[in-house]
């Protein structure tokens, strides 16, 4: 329990280092030194510091927004095995209270927007709405084939421990698929290239960030916070089907740096895949999403063969 | 129960659903030329004994299937094709979910039919349905004549693995006859489209309609 | 005399003294309001003790009464579980309505017309509350049709608009369209059975009745299923039968809006609840002379796919409305979707044994039929004040109303929180068992049988454990993709109309006076929270009431848990949803600790939005609910053609131009097409028959009498 307790606050306390790499690998793609590792800590260390300026068209909404989505991402985290260990809490059905966590962390993120009154921002929330759509039949596809291999509805069964390696043994090119399809998902969810560019300068093609334009100060960095959280979950979630950690609740020197080590190659591949593929125009981003739904249930015809 | 062949056929069910998807030609070129290079690898996984001379058949399939024709094509868009979009009759949100219905319908009829397991793979017969079928889907919902040829190359593909279903070791003679057909239609339909592009300048096969009395 | 009749008397007396107050109107409306209020309370004491008191696997009805007339015929009402669990919906709905009524109907100018509506709305209610007691067919006839009737009279309340006599024509029609089908149905058991009787009970081993039922075979059973479906399907607002429902919502008064789509759809439901368990479709698959599957099995997996269609077409077309009320509707016909999904789920259960399925199936769609008559009376009562005060329902010209309707507006939040299944709310509980249930549904595997002579049986199961694994897959993923769109179109509601800037002069300096219409939203506000923080008390309530649809003996037989097992599993289940929601909200409240801590001793000031640059922005800037929407309707499109219309620029100097648009209804749409116009035809080329001569006319009647005797 200590132990879930003290990987939880690891994770959070590691969530922007991580997310640094992403900037790095596409510093290194580009040729530059890029900015320091720990940018994201300065960022918000800055951020906390600051004062808010509040517009005048905001309401009580805006201010509660950034509470809600970073306190909707700390939940779930608390639910996810980090680094194959058992969680500090787990449910059957967890996996689905944490995905309507999530969704209600966007229900405020795009209410706190459209407070704003800002033509833009309610551009970006239109989008913010559409896209997780597919992302959310894409995840209930997959946890129909875990279901359907594991018999459990929980994320401890299926990312804790050997319990991925099971899931390799039973649906071997299934979960090549699976692996892909979630990838897709945590690109949209945490709009990221190619769906969304969180670098882009023009506020008219931007999703997540001209969402929160109006937002300063600690409202801010809460945000950023969250996002990073959220971005490790999916990360995490990632890294422990491609490097399943065998050993079951052994908390070692060893598993940690394995783990490590697995997050920071999903945070690679984000980080290559933004810098070698240009974000999609908008109407392609939907099919783009849409492949994952394809490839999710896809895995699970497939799989339905295997299973008699 | 999982077969490595298995593995490999996914991968050729993933590039159909990806062909459904494609919007572009050179794309859709390159997905089927995968395609092509992934059937042809699968008796390769299936057969038990396998001879110098089999394998030598099998390279030579692949390289006609996965890099000749596709590489013809491929040049020939570069010749004529002006439009690179394959022109959907259907649109691509609709293919894709019609290609994973096909899928879905494709194992029912697998189970339906209950042929005789001559090999140990679970996946070869409802793979070579959903990729005969899809060719086929292709061929009917592009309007893009270079398109649909790719959609027929594909419908090869899946009378390949169905081929490879029905006879071990006694197909090649009749694969490779096949296989020298479609090469002889695909130089037909190349010389066809050039001539309808000189007609009409472009390919969409809609403007063949004008050619009734 | 009971107490729920001694309730009953004094709602309808109360509705049936307000005209004859009308030169008081404020007497008026005390007199009507506060007997439906008391009235309430009566019935609510009433139904919510017999249903507390039921335990889960013991059935009992409560009392019958009936009474014969002439001689002819039997009136019979009689109360169990399933009733009870309407019951006290219909109160308490019934009772926050007319709370909030007392301030929202203010025209005194139109006092014998509020009087009117009084007047059926107590007639509503107590006809509502006959129609699930209602224990033999004539009994439930009759107050069906004074259901209808009277709710027929509340739609078409502002008559003077022509667009509302419209909505109460096509709701009149539609209503006895789908009686017919409901009244064929019964013939049709009547015929077969010999028997009027409705009510499960008396269909206990020994009655001469139950044997009728249970003679009767598979496709007799399915017939009479899909005729009450499609009639119940029209109350209820089941795709394709929904064509009625957004337009009846909006011409209603918004408090009669909120019970008819909070509770008189619901009546809908009921009915299929109720045909379902008296055709007995629970009989035990693994006897020996049940190998074929039969029709029946099949009758769960076609509610699922209605449910679908219904859940995702209503939640589009929501997505794409302009009307507030219009909107809700829509929404509506989704969560009935949502509803019958459930349901399926629990059918599927009971046709292939599955205990776990069937009690985690029916009851959360229960539980979804409590919650949603709460937020959704919630936010049609939310929709009523913005009317009221601003007096437009149309979403792109509110905005900003939160700031001045403080009340309203967070209320509001909480419901569309709460219907768009969101933890900690309600909504969420409901969509939670149905997922659980539907995941039940996917992991189940074909019984493996060893006996020889049964391989039949063992492939005929295997396919039905597929088709079980492919529906229950598919209800999942729509319930999932329904809830992502019901987020989108509750954010657009919120977001368009309670926040931004105003869009039109009516929306500006709008306040929430009337105390009576904010009392009702904020307790239901407060009980959407409350259901999601904790929720033992409903899941009980909804586990009692499907007590009574006899099939407590599933599990036992096929080998599968008991039905006590999946029951405290259940209530299991609730404590630790509870104990999610309070480790959530105990997460915010920290965060929000935080927040404060983060903010002391800081700079906060206030500024204009950031324009991007733009230094002039305008109200008529903001985003649209309809651009919104769009890029969502437009993937739906074969579904939910946009209409547009807008007269083409001409010249250099283009002139003044309208651009209009709305998103099409496809049954509406094919109503036309499909079944108008093939019948206008076919009685235009009947026109020769009707000359006008009466001596003709005359012959006709001796035509048919005489061709009436050959069949007598």
């Amino acid at each position: 329990m200590i132990e879930s307790l003290l990987l939880w606050v690891i994770g959070i306390i590691t969530a922007p280092f991580f997310s640094a790499v992403i900037l790095k690998v596409k510093a290194f793609f580009g040729g530059k030194k890029g900015p320091p590792i720990f940018i994201n800590y300065y960022t918000l260390m800055k951020l906390l510091q600051k004062g808010s300026v509040y517009s005048t068209s905001t309401t009580f909404i805006f201010k509660l927004g950034p509470v809600i989505s970073l306190g909707a991402a700390l939940t779930a985290l608390m639910f996810l095995p980090i680094f194959g260990h058992r969680p500090i809490f787990s449910f059957e059905g967890d996996i689905i209270f944490v995905l309507y966590l999530l969704g209600l962390g966007r229900f405020f993120t795009i209410a706190a927007a459209m407070d704003t009154a800002s033509p833009f921002e309610g551009m970006g929330a239109a989008r913010e709405a559409f896209f997780p759509i597919i992302c959310e039949a894409t995840m209930f596809m997959i946890l129909i084939l875990f279901y359907k291999l594991t018999g459990h509805l929980s994320l401890v069964n299926y990312f804790e421990g050997s319990h991925p390696v099971y899931l390799w043994d039973m649906a071997g090119t299934s979960m090549v698929f699976i692996v892909i399809a979630l990838f897709i998902v945590l690109l949209t969810e945490n709009s990221r290239v190619p769906v969304d560019d969180p670098a882009t300068h023009l506020e008219l093609t931007m999703i997540h960030e001209v969402m929160v334009l109006d937002h300063s100060g600690p409202d801010l960095a809460f945000i950023e916070l969250g996002s990073f959280t959220k971005l490790f979950f999916y990360s995490t979630m990632i890294s422990s089907l491609i490097l399943p950690f065998q050993r079951e609740g052994i908390f070692s020197p060893y598993s940690l740096l394995l783990g490590f080590l697995a997050i920071i190659v999903v945070y690679g591949c984000v980080g290559i895949m933004e810098s070698i593929v240009a974000r999609y125009k908008m109407d392609k981003v939907q099919k783009f999403i849409l492949t994952s739904f394809a490839l999710a249930f896809f895995a699970t015809v497939i799989t339905m063969e295997f299973i008699k | 129960m999982l077969y490595s062949v298995d593995t490999v056929l996914s991968f050729a069910l993933l590039a159909s659903l990806f062909a459904l998807g494609s919007s572009r030609l050179p794309g859709l070129i390159k997905i089927v030329g995968f395609q092509g290079i992934v059937v042809s690898m699968v008796p390769i996984f299936i057969e038990h004994n396998i001879t110098s001379s089999a394998v030598t058949f099998y390279m030579f399939t692949m390289t006609i299937r996965g890099i000749i024709i596709p590489l013809a094509i491929y040049l020939l868009i570069k010749k004529i094709a002006i439009r690179r979009e394959v022109q959907p009759i259907i649109g691509y949100h609709a293919s894709l979910f019609a290609g994973l219905m096909l899928i879905v319908a494709s194992s029912i009829i697998n189970h339906k039919l209950a042929l005789p397991a001559t090999t140990n793979s679970v996946l070869l017969m409802p793979t070579a349905i959903t990729i005969l079928v899809t060719g086929m889907f292709i061929l009917m919902a592009r309007r893009n004549a270079i398109a649909m040829v790719l959609g027929y190359l594909m419908m090869e593909n899946g009378i390949y693995l169905v081929g490879t279903t029905f006879s071990m070791g006694t197909h090649h003679i009749v694969e490779f006859g096949i296989l020298l057909d479609v090469l002889a239609g695909v130089m037909i339909m190349a010389i066809m489209l050039e001539n309808m592009k000189q007609k009409f300048d472009d390919v969409d096969t809609a403007f063949l309609s004008e050619l009734k009395e | 005399m009971s107490l729920f009749f001694i309730s009953l008397l004094i709602i309808a007396s109360g509705g049936v003294l307000s005209p004859f107050f009308k030169h008081n109107f404020t007497t008026m409306k005390f007199i009507a309001v506060s007997t439906m209020i008391v009235g309430s309370i009566g019935g609510i004491i009433d139904s919510g003790s017999k249903l507390m008191s039921q335990s889960a696997t013991i059935n009992s009805c409560d009392y019958t009464a009936s009474l014969t007339y002439l001689k002819s015929f039997t009136l019979s009402f009689q109360l169990d579980s399933l009733s009870a669990f309407f019951l006290v919906i219909i109160f308490a709905i019934s009772l926050m309505a007319s709370f909030y009524s007392f301030h929202y109907m203010d025209k005194p100018e139109r006092s014998l017309g509020t009087a009117v509506n009084y007047l059926f709305f107590s007639l509503l209610v107590a006809s509502m509350c006959l129609v699930v007691t209602a224990s033999n067919m004539i009994a439930f006839m009759i107050s069906w049709e004074m259901m209808s009737l009277s709710s027929f009279f509340l739609v078409i309340y502002n008559y003077k608009s022509k667009e509302n006599r419209r909505a109460g024509y096509l709701y009149f029609i539609f209503s006895h369209v789908g009686a017919m089908f409901i009244l064929s149905a019964f013939g049709v058991l009547y015929a077969l059975t010999g028997d009027f009787d409705l009510s499960h009970s008396f269909a206990s081993a020994v009655s001469p009745i139950s044997n009728a039922l249970a003679n009767l075979s598979e496709n007799q059973k399915v017939l009479i299923f899909i005729l009450a479906f499609i009639g119940f399907g029209s109350k209820a607002g089941i795709f394709p039968f929904h064509v009625w429902l957004p337009h009846a919502h909006p011409a209603a008064s918004s408090h009669i809006s909120a019970v008819m789509s909070g509770v008189m759809i619901k009546t809908g439901i009921y009915g299929i609840i109720r045909i379902y368990s008296l055709l007995n479709f629970s009989s035990p698959v693994m006897g020996a002379n049940q190998l074929i599957i039969g029709n029946s099995q099949f009758i769960g997996h076609i509610v699922i796919v209605a449910g679908v269609i219904s859940g995702i077409l209503g939640v589009v077309y929501a997505l794409g409305q302009n009307d507030m009320k219009r909107l809700l509707a829509y929404s509506s016909m989704e969560n009935i979707g949502i509803i019958l999904i459930a349901l399926g789920i629990g059918m599927i259960g009971v046709s292939s044994g599955n205990t776990a399925m069937v009690i985690i199936g029916f009851s959360g769609g229960f539980l979804h039929i409590l919650n949603h008559s709460i937020f959704k009376s919630l936010l049609f009562m939310g929709a009523g004040v913005v009317l009221h005060k601003t007096g437009s329902r149309s979403i792109d010209a509110l905005g900003g109303l939160i700031k001045n309707m403080r009340i309203t507006g967070t209320t509001f939040l909480i419901g569309s929180l709460a219907i768009s299944g969101l933890p900690p709310f309600n909504g969420f509980v409901s969509e939670f068992f149905i997922y659980m249930g539907g995941f039940k549904g996917v992991g189940m595997t074909a019984i493996t049988v060893n006996d020889a002579s049964v391989a039949g049986f063992a492939v005929n199961q295997f396919a039905m454990s597929r088709l079980t694994f492919g529906t229950t897959a598919f209800g999942i993923v729509s319930l999932a993709v329904i809830g992502g769109l019901a987020l989108a179109c509750f954010t657009k509601v919120v977001g368009v109309v309670f926040q931004g800037e105003p869009r039109t002069r009516a929306a500006e300096g709008v306040n929430e006076k009337g105390v009576a219409m904010l009392v009702p939203m904020v307790v239901f506000a407060l009980l959407c929270l409350a259901i999601g923080v904790f929720p033992e008390l409903p899941v009980l309530m909804s586990m009692n009431a499907i007590s009574s649809l006899n099939i407590s003996n599933i599990g036992t037989e096929s080998g599968g848990a008991s039905v006590i097992e999946i029951t405290t599993k259940m209530i299991g289940m609730a404590g630790t949803i509870s104990g999610a929601a309070l480790l959530f909200i105990s997460m915010i409240l920290s965060v929000l600790l935080l927040r404060n801590f983060a903010y002391k001793n800081k700079p906060v000031t206030t500024s204009g939005t950031w324009g991007c640059g733009f230094t002039k922005p305008t109200v008529k800037m903001q985003y649209t609910g309809t651009s919104y929407a769009a890029s969502i309707v437009e993937f739906f499109r074969p579904f939910a053609p946009i209409h547009e219309d807008h007269s083409p620029v001409k010249g250099r100097m283009a002139g003044r131009s309208h651009y209009q648009s709305h998103v099409n209804d496809i049954a509406e749409l094919y109503m036309d097409r499909v079944t108008l116009k093939p019948v206008l035809f076919l009685f235009d080329k009947l026109h020769w028959i009707q000359h006008g001569d009466i001596h003709l006319y005359i012959g006709y009647i001796l035509l048919a009498i005489v061709v009436a005797m050959f069949f007598v």
